[in-house]
């Protein structure tokens, strides 16, 4: 039916496409070369898999959003994860695979300090960009390798903001509930210096324990014993719910005598309401950001992204790991490439405006080098079962100072 | 004051622990061996209950009991998959059954552990209380309202559990197949059903504890290793196979586990437990209550 | 006893082999990745065969080996933190603390047996890693404990620890073909029958358990120069899971089960890692699956195979209990 012209035609066209095909495909192909970006966290136990789980939904929330927008330098992003399991020497193994084997371009996504002290040497040793998503502590800073910036929440800026609210309250004795890690002991120690300096008459104490427990009714009752004004709780899920829990269950909170203060940023984990319910009345929690603060465009997005695929509300581990993904991002193409120094030293200069404010790095050595100094924070309490967090009590922000008057004493 | 108070409550917590060593000393006593997975039946009863309450809004009158029932119906799947062939067919793993056991169990403990992981995800749950009232004020003790009443229904079940064992017909074949197993088969006892039957108690009972404890512990994959490692110091404390021993055993540990961390540590809470049993172990090494030269 | 010898030799001289062809593995084996891999796997494989000594050949079911691998460990690495001391004090110094730990937990236990000693040496290392967990003025807790490095390349680590691995395994077969051997076995298979011949089970058992602990604590020593981090993980009841699921699946009570079953479990559950599926939930059912049904574990398999059973199941006679089985 078809002349032999025809058929010559189509088969010139059908050569003609494949080869077309071929040569875009593989230019394209070429081009789409992704930009692989190493991860290790903790994915299964004996680590804190909750974390490590709010961790990877922020950086794949990150890299879709990006990716979307064509990625950086033409290519896409593919993350590349490796479960630690929480354990150190795990942490090691999988940052060696993921520079040798794989190649990565960058590290992130870790967030026990533990595991991180593991991987620094190892990635000062090969030169490739690391950004500490939750590391608190403060010896990562203080070996001072150029490639680890760390754009995360540290200790002493969390205990600024429970010392000012607690200078601003005029309480006279604040027992710490701490929970035995880095974290923990190190804000505990923060708080008591903070409070020194601030010349507070505060009679301070702190309590370790360990998050491994399930049963703190001892301590309590040590805590009822000394009867203290505020109770710092620096603990995270799920002991810090059953810490809450036990503290209700003993009648410690809500009580018009003694404030609650909670320091780790439990309100916006995703089951809190599930976990907590009479025993958050009236605390006053610290997070990093609230719908009353300004939200960066790309936070607002996160947490939009965030609250359609999962069910519930994202913890700072979400925006800390966006912002990580978000600095290799910047970093590449502000260097025009994926070298390692280029990218370092761009890093080091850099500002760049995260889910919450515009991050930049400390060039000071010590135990905040390239960390980000001022991470906003806010802090606001609960007044009512199953609040969201529009409807909580904004009580200090990084704009505002800190509004004690707008605090609710519990109806005992 | 708060001597008092902590008495009390290392009773209750007695209580709970007493449930989970209660069946494992049974288990002891039919088997001789470790069964690492107990902890795991009571990670199954925190889920159970959370799950059917919080996710199908079962009733809690119904959610303990199914709490319990699922329980001691994985604990029946194990022993029939894993258990039975220690003191079946395998005649050579006689010489190595301690060894069989306690791998086999750990594995399972590691496989359940990270299957609760990946079903129900690491985000904590928990299971509603099962009253209303906050807490009791009994003088100048203050003791939580579920606290209380679930350890009310926990001794309830104990009794109970421990009225069967020494009364009823089953809890008697149950005690003679722990004394002499071959000598009870030869009886006329089937001691296939005892084992289920062990299985499932010690299992239930455990599950028990876990749905009890939820609304305080909260559910999550890793639950029922601590309660599990405290089970076993009980069951060689009271003497491995004397279920009055297990009772008695829980209360005792959970008595001094709570003025130990109010007086000595509260840090090293979790350690007195082990303390404890290596004391107990070197002064009296068949338990408070268990026969003399226990060999195993 | 003449099969007997003939068993262990063999088993020894196949263990040589295997370790021959690990020996020639870094010539094809170049990441630095794969090599710290099969360093991690010698590490385990320490830890598994001083195990097996332990319960294997002398009967005493321990569940503490990776508590004396963290002894040993923190030894080396609070001595380098706290004193600036080097390594060449730090390890001996392991070796002679875990070694002494051991025979003081030995000279403890001595009368308890089966569950009773199983629970006990699990309460100690659970009571050790707590300690070690709290303690974190001295011990730096869960933040881990910097250690100062031996060497620069993975390739020094790996030979120090296939010499080491070398040693421990020709130490292991002369003391088996020695009197001390035989001594060992007649306690694991019925105590009280070598007690009434003469055989002084206080101290063999003693020494059995501070060997055990000495290479425990060296192998733990040499880990941490190598991750250049101490943490509690390593005492970790589930790292002592992995232990004995190395010797089980290896072929328990042989002289070359541990050995291969260490590389086997370290290299496949990095590898099931890799896969990206809960490797623990796929590695704890192989575990389960082997020792179900192969109670021999793949040497058992591999003897199977050319025909030969291993010989005969270990006598295990239980003294006149009350209760058969």
């Amino acid at each position: 039916m078809g002349s032999h012209h025809d058929i010559g035609r189509t088969a010139l066209g059908g050569i003609a496409s494949v080869l077309l095909t071929l040569g875009v495909g593989g230019a394209a192909a070429q081009a789409q070369e992704p930009i692989k970006v190493g991860v290790t966290l903790t994915q299964s136990p004996p680590g804190s898999v909750i974390q490590g789980t709010e961790v990877l939904r922020g950086l794949e929330i990150a890299r879709d959003m990006f990716n979307e927008e064509g990625g950086v330098l033409d290519r896409p992003f593919e993350l590349i994860v490796e479960d630690t399991q929480g354990i150190p020497e795990r942490g090691r193994a999988a940052v060696e695979k993921l520079i040798t084997s794989d190649e990565v371009v960058a590290l992130t996504g870790e967030h026990q300090s533990s595991v991180c002290l593991a991987q620094t040497g190892l990635v000062a040793r090969h030169n490739v960009p690391y950004i500490n998503t939750n590391c608190w502590s403060d010896d990562i800073r203080k070996e001072g390798h150029p490639q680890v910036f760390s754009p995360n929440m540290y200790n002493s800026r969390v205990a600024t903001a429970m010392a000012e609210v607690i200078k601003g309250l005029e309480v006279d004795s604040v027992f710490a509930l701490a929970e035995n890690t880095d974290w923990g002991i190190g804000q505990a120690e923060a708080l008591d210096e903070l409070l020194e300096q601030t010349g507070a008459d505060v009679d301070y104490q702190y309590e370790l324990l360990d998050r491994e427990a399930r049963d703190f009714t001892p301590v309590i009752q040590g805590v009822r014993g000394e009867n203290p004004s505020l109770i710092a709780l620096i603990m995270l899920p799920p002991a810090a719910y059953v810490a809450l829990n036990q503290l209700h269950e003993q009648g410690v909170i809500p009580s018009e005598d003694t404030w609650l203060f909670e320091g780790g940023g439990l309100f916006s984990y995703p089951d809190f309401w599930e976990n907590v319910r009479e025993a958050a009345l009236y605390g006053i929690y610290f997070d990093l950001y609230h719908t009353e603060m300004a939200l960066s465009d790309l936070g607002a997005q996160v947490r939009e992204e965030y609250m359609q695929r999962h069910d519930g509300t994202p913890s700072r581990l979400v925006f800390q790991a966006a912002d990580s993904l978000l600095l290799i991002k910047e970093a590449i193409a502000g260097a025009g490439s994926t070298d390692p120094d280029a990218m370092i030293e761009w890093l080091q200069q850099a500002e760049v405006e995260g889910t919450r404010g515009v991050i930049s790095f400390s060039d000071e050595p010590g135990p905040l080098f390239q960390q980000w100094i001022d991470t906003p924070f806010v802090t606001f309490q609960v007044t009512e079962l199953d609040q969201t967090l529009e409807e909580t009590t904004l009580i200090s922000a990084p704009d505002s100072g800190v509004q004690i008057d707008q605090l609710h004493r519990p109806k005992n | 004051m708060l001597t008092l108070e902590a008495i009390v409550l290392g009773l209750i917590m007695g209580i709970f622990y007493g449930l989970m060593a209660f069946g494992l000393t049974l288990i002891f006593g039919i088997l001789k061996v470790v069964y690492f997975a107990h902890g795991e039946s009571f990670m199954i009863g925190a889920f159970a209950y959370s799950l059917l309450a919080l996710w199908l809004g079962v009733p809690l009158w119904l959610a303990i009991p199914s709490a319990i029932v699922v329980g001691g119906v994985i604990a029946v799947v194990v022993e029939r998959l894993l258990i039975r062939p220690l003191y079946e067919k395998f005649g050579d793993w006689q010489a190595m059954r301690d060894e069989y056991a306690i791998i086999v169990t750990f594995g399972l403990s590691l496989f359940l552990v990270n299957l609760a992981n990946q079903i129900f995800g690491p985000y904590p749950f928990r299971g509603p209380e099962l009253t209303d009232v906050a807490r009791f004020e009994l003088g100048p003790m203050i003791v939580g309202g579920h606290r209380l009443v679930a350890g009310a229904v926990g001794v309830v079940v104990l009794v109970a559990a421990y009225l069967f064992i020494q009364h009823s017909f089953w809890g008697k074949q149950i005690r003679a197949v722990a004394q002499n197993r071959f000598g009870a088969s030869i009886a006329g006892i089937d001691t296939r059903m005892v084992s289920m039957m062990v299985f499932a108690l010690a299992g239930g009972l455990a599950a028990l504890s876990g749905a009890l404890l939820a609304p305080l512990f909260h559910a999550s994959p890793d639950v029922g290793v601590l309660p599990a490692l405290k089970s076993f110091v009980i069951v060689v404390l009271g003497g491995m196979g004397s279920p009055i021993g297990s009772l008695l055993g829980g209360l005792i540990l959970g008595v001094l586990e709570s003025l130990g961390a109010l007086y000595i540590s509260y840090t090293y809470r979790d350690t007195f437990a082990f303390v404890i049993l290596i004391m107990v172990l070197l002064l009296r090494p068949q338990g408070l209550f268990g026969e003399r030269a226990r060999e195993v | 006893m003449g099969g007997s010898r003939l068993r262990i030799r063999n088993e020894f001289l196949a263990s040589l082999v295997f370790l021959a062809i690990v020996a020639l593995l870094p010539v094809w084996v170049i990441s630095p990745y794969w090599r710290g891999l099969l360093v991690v796997s010698m590490y385990f494989a320490l830890l598994a065969v001083a195990w097996n000594l332990l319960a294997g050949y002398a009967g005493q079911f321990s569940l503490a080996p990776t508590a004396f691998a963290m002894i040993g460990a923190y030894t080396t690495g609070l001595l380098a933190h706290h004193y600036g001391l080097s390594p060449l004090i730090g390890i001996p110094a392991a070796i002679v603390v875990s070694g002494v730990v051991g025979m003081g937990l030995g000279r403890v236990v001595f009368r308890l047996r089966g569950p009773y000693l199983a629970l006990t040496t699990l309460s100690f290392a659970e009571i050790l890693r707590h300690v070690v967990r709290n303690a974190h003025e001295i011990t730096r807790g869960e933040f881990g404990l910097r250690v100062p490095a031996l060497f620069d390349s993975h390739l020094a680590y790996f030979y120090v620890f296939l010499g080491l691995l070398l040693a421990v395994q020709v130490g292991l077969y002369l003391m088996l073909r020695s009197p001390a051997g035989l001594y060992l076995q007649a306690i694991r298979d019925d105590e009280t029958a070598a007690a009434s011949r003469g055989v002084n089970v206080v101290f063999w058992k003693t020494t059995a358990f501070a060997v055990s602990g000495a290479i425990c604590g060296i192998a733990g020593a040499l880990y941490v120069h190598f991750s250049e981090i101490a943490s509690p993980q390593i005492g970790h009841i589930f790292e002592t899971g992995l232990v004995l699921a190395s010797v089980v699946i290896g072929g328990m009570g042989t002289m070359i089960g541990p050995v291969v079953g260490a590389f086997l479990v370290e290299i496949a559950s990095e590898q099931f890692r890799a896969i990206g599926v809960n490797h623990m939930l796929l590695f704890a059912f192989m575990v389960i699956v082997v020792v179900r049904f192969f109670r021999e574990g793949l040497w058992g398999l591999v003897m199977l195979a050319l025909g030969r059973r291993l010989a005969g199941p270990r006598r295990r006679a239980r003294p006149a209990q009350a209760g058969g089985s």
